[in-house]
């Protein structure tokens, strides 16, 4: 809490200095720290792809998170057809089983979920100081808001959906208002918006824990096609123990 | 009569008396003559077969499909090899009874080709769902057995990381000791011990942390048919069943295509060894001579491990002993199986031979085989990606076209799976997604506005949220677990099969002569019931390379009307010449009164016998070369010969009209040729031939 304030009020106070590597380290941390929970983390999700000339892909879904484990599921409940469908990522795995077949395949760290734009990294615990390095690019603004622009770079061995991703954080509230992602070769992959942040009070924690309500994904390869992800509820009581396995998620479909 | 008996003694001796031109201008008759009685004999052939290939395989002689397509139909593939967008005919059943209904119409069978997956697993991967299977079964002897099984898959995945270790950097080294003691965890006693007290925490680390350290398993692309399989089979003629049975009536499930099986889902090393095979002994290539038979042997040894992961240790044991005397005695499986798969000119058959009789029995030969179930997935049409389990129930290919691949690619599946693998968007799924979207109220948001809307009005970015219970109950409801969508059974009610959407379908015709008042007949039709379907025959149906025939006509008639065309200047020349040459003759007939058309005719005379007398030479040769060919038959020397030509031989045979046509062109080019020396020569006078004498 200390660290998450002084690092707010170094930054409010020079917001158009530019950052220095620990600082930008910080911000990382910060923003980590925040979303993550000491103990576990359900949300209900509404997920929604737009692509031209094709029907709009929507699904609601339920993501299980336990963070000290770096354990993640999403579980499928509407509409009816892909109901029992989910994923699973247990260490560097990512998981899809769907119920109506009884099969698990292993999916790729890019995979889309459910077909939609979105992605693992959108739903999982954030690792933006363990996984990249930072460098400073500019103070500038979006929109109404003040922002520092930070280029990060995949560290070493980071397993890691893109290997190049620039941040906007707010110069206030020290949350990201707007992230790109880019692929090795400089191209630009995603363009995601987190236009509002929720916080919930964690007891396990004994703080704040930040999660955005809202995001908004815009393809910048297949342009016209966009994602929103809604987190609808979020609930932050402790999960049953045996709920990160394959046996677990075959068992809630009938 | 005693005029036209004077032209023709005068045309035999100019013939005779200019024998080098004569020859001349006649071998290019003969050639001309040869080329085209050849060339139309094949062409014809070609046709035929085609017609008898495609129609009786896949296409029937005519198809119709939605006059609103984006894309041209190409059963056999076009560039969008199986995913064109061609519409749909939404209710088939009405389509079958209106086309039905035409005299000349004796079947409409329902089609839809699509894409579709198989879900990919590597062998590990495989044996570890097999491993979590004889857990839950309680089965002790599977469970030894692939737990040997997954040791000696670490076993080998350790040899090669250790391998690379060697070879690496520092940094990559600190991950592949990793990878070895997870490899060596996996392989201890006290793992597999601890598998009876704790499964599930076993079961997931080899999941999580063993898996991905093998190849991954590759994709499995298949290009299904949906259709009314009965009818199918029952309507093709070229169709045939070679291995299970056919679907039965009312039942889900798959044919594959034999030439698919042997492609797609054979065991790599006997794959890469057929194709040495063939190539050594249909091709006649040799292993240390052809670069790329050469290549495929001088890795096959390396790739021991697909045969070897397959084998339990007692049939291990058993294949040792029994390959000894050809591969050498004290070796294990691992040696063994390299030696064998070490192929040269002189071993090549007895080790292809052994292959099959000693080691191939004991492993997985083809990923699928009649009586499983595959997994196919798709990306339904309304985006939605669904998967089925389908059974397979036979395996079949068409007659003549075995050795084709491109006739074997599309495997059979009934039309309801492909109905449900296509997935169109319903009217209450529709209903269903507007009342989710109404629950949440999230407004769109364009691309282009995205910044100013959500950010421009400097509106609080946090808000306190309030805790909310998520209970099971809430989201799984009384149950505890969520509904989920099967598919209905593994039958259905086979009147479902006409009830639906198609998106293209067959017409047999009674008489195949009246195709193209058919075709008129069923456009009229459409027009006036409002099926909004368009018609083509099966040339254009079956794609690109069912059209390779009208390119092949094409390239054939310009290379005939070039020679045509050098010869026509050729005689046009030489008779120019012989004119010239014989003024004086002409003078001295025209002076004892001979009248011009008579000099013109000698002139026309002339070339017509001998015209007639070469082209039919050229006629004769060129059907004895056909009537040998025809004994002999023409390889086809790849896959898109084989299916041009129906068949891995075409046996052309030659016709009347190739003979009446070939000496018709000859007539008139032999008549165009004369025209203009022969008016030359009718128009010198007799005071003119006697002034150039002086």
């Amino acid at each position: 809490m200390l660290s998450s304030l002084l690092c707010v009020l170094v930054l409010s106070a020079a917001p158009t200095t530019p950052l220095s590597e620990p600082q930008m380290v910080e911000i990382l941390k910060t923003i980590d720290d925040r979303q993550r929970n000491s103990g576990d983390y359900t949300a209900l999700a509404y997920i929604e792809q737009k692509e031209r000339d094709k029907d709009d892909l929507l699904y609601e879904a339920v993501i299980y998170r336990r963070d000290d484990d770096d354990k993640l599921m999403i579980l499928f409940t509407r509409p009816k057809a892909e109901a029992g469908k989910g994923y699973l990522r247990l260490d560097k795995n990512l998981f899809f089983y769907d119920p109506s077949v009884g099969k698990w395949e292993r999916r790729t760290e890019r995979e889309r979920i459910g077909g939609t734009g979105s992605q693992r990294s959108d739903f999982d615990e954030s690792r933006l100081a363990e996984e990249y390095n930072p460098t400073y690019v500019g103070a500038e603004k979006l929109g109404a808001f003040g922002v520092h622009q930070l280029e990060l770079r995949a560290k070493p061995g980071a397993d890691v959906t893109y290997p190049v991703m620039r941040l906007w954080v707010d110069e206030k509230t020290i949350n990201i208002l707007k992230a790109q992602e880019l692929a090795l070769s400089g191209k630009l992959m995603r363009t995601t918006y987190y236009p509002k942040w929720n916080t919930l009070f964690s007891e396990d924690k004994g703080k704040e824990v930040y999660f955005p309500q809202e995001i908004r994904i815009y393809d910048e390869v297949e342009k016209g096609n966009s994602t929103l992800v809604v987190m609808r509820k979020v609930d932050l009581k402790s999960l049953e123990s045996n709920i990160f396995t394959k046996a677990w998620l075959e068992s809630k479909s009938r | 009569m005693a005029r036209f008996r004077i032209m023709r003694l005068l045309a035999l001796r100019n013939l005779l008396s200019h024998k080098v031109s004569s020859a001349i201008v006649g071998g290019i008759i003969v050639f001309g003559t040869f080329l085209v009685v050849l060339g139309t004999s094949i062409l014809d052939t070609i046709d035929e077969a085609m017609a008898r290939g495609i129609t009786a395989s896949l296409a029937g002689h005519l198809q119709v499909y939605s006059a609103d397509a984006q894309d041209d139909l190409a059963l056999f593939g076009g560039g969008f090899m199986g995913n064109a967008e061609i519409g749909t005919i939404p209710d088939f059943a009405v389509v079958r009874k209106k086309l039905e209904a035409i005299d000349n119409v004796e079947a409409v069978i329902p089609m839809g080709m699509s894409l579709h997956t198989d879900v990919p697993a590597s062998e590990l991967d495989l044996a570890i769902t097999r491993l979590r299977q004889a857990v839950a079964t309680g089965d002790p002897g599977e469970i030894d057995s692939l737990a040997q099984q997954i040791r000696d898959m670490a076993a080998d995945i350790e040899e090669e990381q250790n391998k690379t270790r060697a070879i690496a950097r520092k940094e990559e080294q600190v991950r592949i000791d990793e990878r070895l003691e997870i490899l060596r965890r996996v392989r201890s006693e006290a793992f597999w011990q601890a598998l009876s007290r704790t499964p599930e925490e076993e079961l997931t680390y080899l999941d999580g942390k063993l898996a991905p350290l093998s190849l991954e398993g590759e994709m499995l692309w298949m290009r299904n048919l949906g259709t009314d399989l009965d009818r199918f089979a029952e309507r093709f003629d070229r169709f045939e069943l070679v291995a299970g049975e056919l679907v039965p009536t009312g039942r889900r499930g798959l044919l594959l295509a034999e030439r698919f099986c042997e492609d797609q889902l054979k065991n790599k090393v006997a794959r890469d060894l057929d194709q040495i095979f063939t190539a050594v002994t249909e091709r006649g290539q040799k292993i240390a001579q052809d670069p790329e038979t050469k290549d495929k042997a001088r890795r096959l040894p390396g790739q021991y491990r697909r045969v070897t992961y397959d084998i339990s240790p007692e049939d291990a044991a058993l294949i040792v002993e029994r390959l000894a005397p050809l591969v050498g005695v004290g070796k294990n499986i691992e040696e063994t199986i390299k030696t064998l798969l070490t192929v040269t000119d002189e071993n090549l058959a007895a080790h292809h031979k052994a292959f099959y009789e000693q080691v191939a029995p004991h492993i997985r030969l083809y990923k699928a085989k009649v009586g499983d179930t595959l997994t196919l997935r798709s990306y339904t049409k309304s985006g939605y990606i669904k998967s089925l389990n389908v059974r397979i129930w036979g395996i079949y290919r068409f007659k003549s076209l075995e050795k084709s691949d491109l006739a074997g690619a599309q495997n059979l599946l009934d039309i309801v799976s492909f109905r449900e693998l296509y997935g169109i968007m319903t009217k209450e799924k529709q209903e269903e997604l507007s009342a989710i979207r109404k629950e949440v109220g999230a407004a769109a948001v364009n691309r282009d506005d995205a910044e100013a809307m959500l950010f421009g009005g400097g509106d609080a970015l946090e808000t306190r949220a309030q805790q909310t219970d998520m209970d099971d109950a809430e989201i799984f409801g009384a149950d505890g677990a969520l509904a989920v969508a099967r598919a209905e059974s593994d039958g259905f009610d086979p009147t479902q099969v006409d009830q639906g959407l198609a998106l293209n379908a067959a017409v047999i015709l009674k008489d195949p002569d009246r195709l193209d008042e058919t075709r008129a007949q069923i456009a009229a039709v459409s027009k006036a019931e409002g099926l909004n379907l368009q018609v083509v025959d099966w040339q254009q149906a079956s794609g690109i390379v069912g059209q390779l025939i009208i390119v092949i006509r094409i390239v054939l008639y310009v290379a005939i009307f070039i020679i045509f065309l050098v010869a026509l200047a050729i005689i046009n020349n030489s008779m120019v010449m012989a004119t010239l040459e014989r003024i004086d003759e002409i003078g001295t007939m025209r002076a004892l009164g001979a009248q011009r058309s008579f000099v013109m005719g000698v002139f026309l005379l002339e070339t017509l016998i001998l015209g007639a007398f070469a082209g039919l030479v050229g006629a004769v040769a060129g059907a004895a070369v056909v009537g040998l060919l025809g004994h002999a038959g023409i390889p086809a020397p790849n896959d898109i010969m084989i299916f041009v030509f129906s068949g891995p031989r075409l046996f052309p045979a030659v016709g009347a009209s190739n003979v009446i046509f070939a000496l018709a062109v000859i007539f008139l080019v032999s008549l165009a040729s004369t025209f203009y020396p022969a008016r030359i020569a009718a128009r010198i006078s007799p005071v003119v031939a006697m002034q150039s004498k002086e």
